[in-house]
């Protein structure tokens, strides 16, 4: 089964490809909204946002394996994404994320069973004044410790 | 005209070129890996910088433009050191695994390496592994190791075929050349991908691990496939002195020819030599005499005494002559003045060679290398299929083409039964050697030399790319000596001692042969 946007989807595309000359050059929000709609990119989306944007399967390949905020497969509700750059590391980064996946029994880029968490590191989240951080969905945590995970993760229901 | 200065040198070129045509122009060759005259530039493997006066960085030759005053060196220190540093990026992870490597000998990697290599690596970590053996393609293998990134592959998929199977994947240290799941590279023009990869990326199956490419001589020819008339060179192995290889041709490859082909072959063409290494005559046969050594010399006379036999009076009832559109101009020509207008031959047909699927590029429906020729030289052919035969039939001679089908030898065939002598002039084993009273052996396109008109009306000439194979010879050679033994006028074929003599011949006669000569 291809998937297919809903209408809503299918009005908000179509404010985003009214912002450029060429339809070629909406792919980025356009896969923004794939996702937002799908939660990851696979193979059918690929296919179906090619044909919107009359360029070839391809060349949505291209564009999606080089951003990395594109999932290529399922995550969970919650996709926590831990800072591995360089203020983050100094600052205990590493063993926050060994926490972390310890704490949901999961490897690196994996989701936990109940769909709910999947974990990824990121690299620099441009907020060293809070070092070490990392971000859940699309919103900011800072100066953790393993405490403060702790609460996130109890708050995330 | 612009005035530029390359490696000190004045030189006047045309505006709007790069400095890197400039500088092929005069002859400077800046060492390159992307670059390929055929796509716009890229500039991805920085090979190409050269040093502009004024300007603070190196330039990359390839997309820049020259200016009038421009004063570019293609080899002083500066440049020389960043092309060291350039190539020790581009090895870092290459596995320099050239005693496997079928590009070895051809690679310009390995030519750049020579000379400007470090050969002390400076690295000390362990070299990427990365899949060596992709099957992207019916006759192509990927190496991602050995992968420059160079994308010509990709560019030729997205601007020649336009059939889009390539992409670069991931980035930075992950990036490599792919397929989609479902989307292998599937077009009649893939065999192009592994002759453009500058590097062992992309090679072919048909070449893969079978001979070294320093032991393969290389000839120019014509493709004589189709009625395009494509510029190829032929690569053959002689073989050892002591031992056989299994193959004489190895492989096909384009050559580049702005008026027919640009700077590709189809894969039919590419893949398609068989018939030069396999079921070939390489002796003259003679029925009812079994493996006796049969010479040319002692052979023409015979056949002139079996050609006497037939009585002038029946010649235009009686004798059959068989022709073919793999015929080259001279041999054609040769044909109507011997054959035809002296020894009368008046029933003259064709093997109809079917037509194939063609395409909007190089491709024609028409699969006859050479029926414009016949057309331009007025040779007016009956259809071996279609047109009545006459009722009796005392002489045949017919020459056939090598990738005579079936249904061709079949219409051959039907002439061969009702005929008393079948005289054969062919380069393969075919249903009619058989049953033939002699069989002459016939050199192929590829080890002759003549000319051809192809679909355009272009007149090509061609010369040998290897040698004819066994006792086979041209069928020029053949006319002219048949002519030399039977014909009256003999004197007159003293004359023709190459097929250039011959088209000179035929130009006298007919002043705008193959006008759109090359």
């Amino acid at each position: 089964m291809s998937p297919e946007f809903s209408d809503k989807v299918k009005k908000q595309v179509q404010d985003i490809l009214a912002h450029y000359p060429e339809k070629k050059a909406a792919l980025l929000p356009v896969l923004h909204v794939a996702q937002q709609e799908f939660g990851f990119i696979g193979e059918d989306t690929e296919r179906m946002v090619a044909a919107l944007l009359d360029i070839k399967p391809v060349q949505v390949r291209e564009v999606v394996t080089f951003y990395t905020m594109y999932n290529r497969k399922p995550v969970g509700k919650y996709h926590i994404q831990v800072c591995s750059n360089l203020s983050c590391s100094l600052l205990g980064g590493a063993g926050l994320l060994d926490f972390l996946l310890k704490k949901l029994n999961i490897g690196l880029g994996e989701t936990t069973k109940d769909k709910k968490f999947t974990i990824s590191t990121v690299e620099c989240l441009g907020a060293c004044e809070q070092a070490p951080c990392m971000m859940v969905n699309f919103d900011y945590y800072g100066d953790l410790d393993e405490e403060k995970i702790d609460k996130i993760l109890d708050n995330l229901k | 005209m612009v005035k530029i200065f390359i490696d000190e040198k004045p030189f006047e070129v045309e505006e709007g070129i790069t400095v890197f045509t400039a500088a092929e122009q005069a002859g400077i060759e800046i060492p390159h890996l992307c670059y390929h005259p055929a796509f716009a530039p890229e500039g991805t493997c920085r090979m190409c910088l050269v040093e502009i006066e004024g300007v603070p960085k190196l330039e990359l030759s390839c997309a820049t433009v020259v200016r009038d005053g421009m004063k570019v060196s293609t080899n002083n220190e500066r440049v020389v050191e960043a092309r060291k540093g350039v190539l020790e990026f581009l090895l870092a992870d290459h596995p320099m695994d050239c005693p496997i490597c079928d590009q070895a000998g051809d690679c310009k990697l390995q030519d750049y390496y020579e000379k400007y290599g470090m050969f002390e690596s400076r690295y000390s970590e362990n070299k990427e592994k990365r899949e060596k053996k992709r099957k992207i393609g019916q006759t192509l293998i990927h190496d991602q190791e050995r992968c420059v990134l160079c994308r010509r592959c990709v560019r030729f998929t997205r601007e020649i075929t336009k059939t889009h199977e390539l992409g670069v994947f991931e980035r930075g240290v992950h990036a490599e050349i792919s397929i989609l799941e479902d989307g292998p590279v599937n077009n009649k023009y893939s065999g192009n991908l592994a002759e453009i990869c500058p590097v062992g990326a992309i090679t072919d199956l048909d070449f893969r691990f079978q001979t070294r490419s320093w032991f393969l001589k290389s000839g120019d020819s014509i493709c004589p496939l189709c009625s395009r008339g494509c510029s190829i060179t032929i690569d053959s192995h002689k073989g050892f002195s002591h031992f056989k290889v299994p193959k004489r041709v190895y492989r096909i490859q384009s050559r580049r020819n702005e008026n027919i082909n640009g700077f590709w072959i189809c894969d039919i063409g590419r893949y398609g030599y068989g018939y030069i290494n396999e079921n070939r005559l390489e002796q003259i046969l003679l029925k009812n005499e079994q493996n006796e050594a049969m010479d040319w010399e002692k052979a023409l006379k015979i056949l002139s005494e079996k050609m006497k036999k037939v009585h002038p009076m029946d010649r235009s009832s009686g004798a059959v002559l068989i022709l073919n559109p793999w015929l080259t101009n001279e041999e054609l020509f040769l044909i109507k003045k011997f054959l035809i207008e002296n020894q009368e031959f008046e029933n003259v047909y064709l093997i109809d060679i079917p037509d194939g699927e063609g395409d909007d590029f190089l491709i024609t429906t028409e699969r006859s290398p050479n029926k414009r020729g016949l057309q331009e030289l007025g040779l007016k052919a009956k259809s071996l299929s279609s047109d009545k035969l006459p009722e009796k039939i005392k002489l045949v001679l017919a020459f056939t083409p090598p990738n005579i089908d079936s249904a061709g030898s079949a219409s051959v065939k039907a002439v061969f039964d009702k005929a008393e002598t079948k005289i054969l002039f062919a380069s393969n084993k075919n249903d009619l050697s058989d049953v033939s009273d002699m069989v002459f052996p016939t050199a192929v396109i590829a080890e002759k030399s003549g000319s051809l008109i192809n679909i355009d009306g272009v007149l090509q000439n061609f010369s040998p790319a290897l040698e004819a194979l066994g006792d086979s010879r041209p069928e020029w050679q053949i006319l002219v000596e048949m002519a030399k033994e039977i014909d009256i006028n003999h004197k007159y074929y003293d004359q023709f001692s190459s097929p250039e003599t011959i088209l000179q011949e035929i130009r006298k006669e007919i002043s705008d042969f193959g006008k759109k000569s090359d």
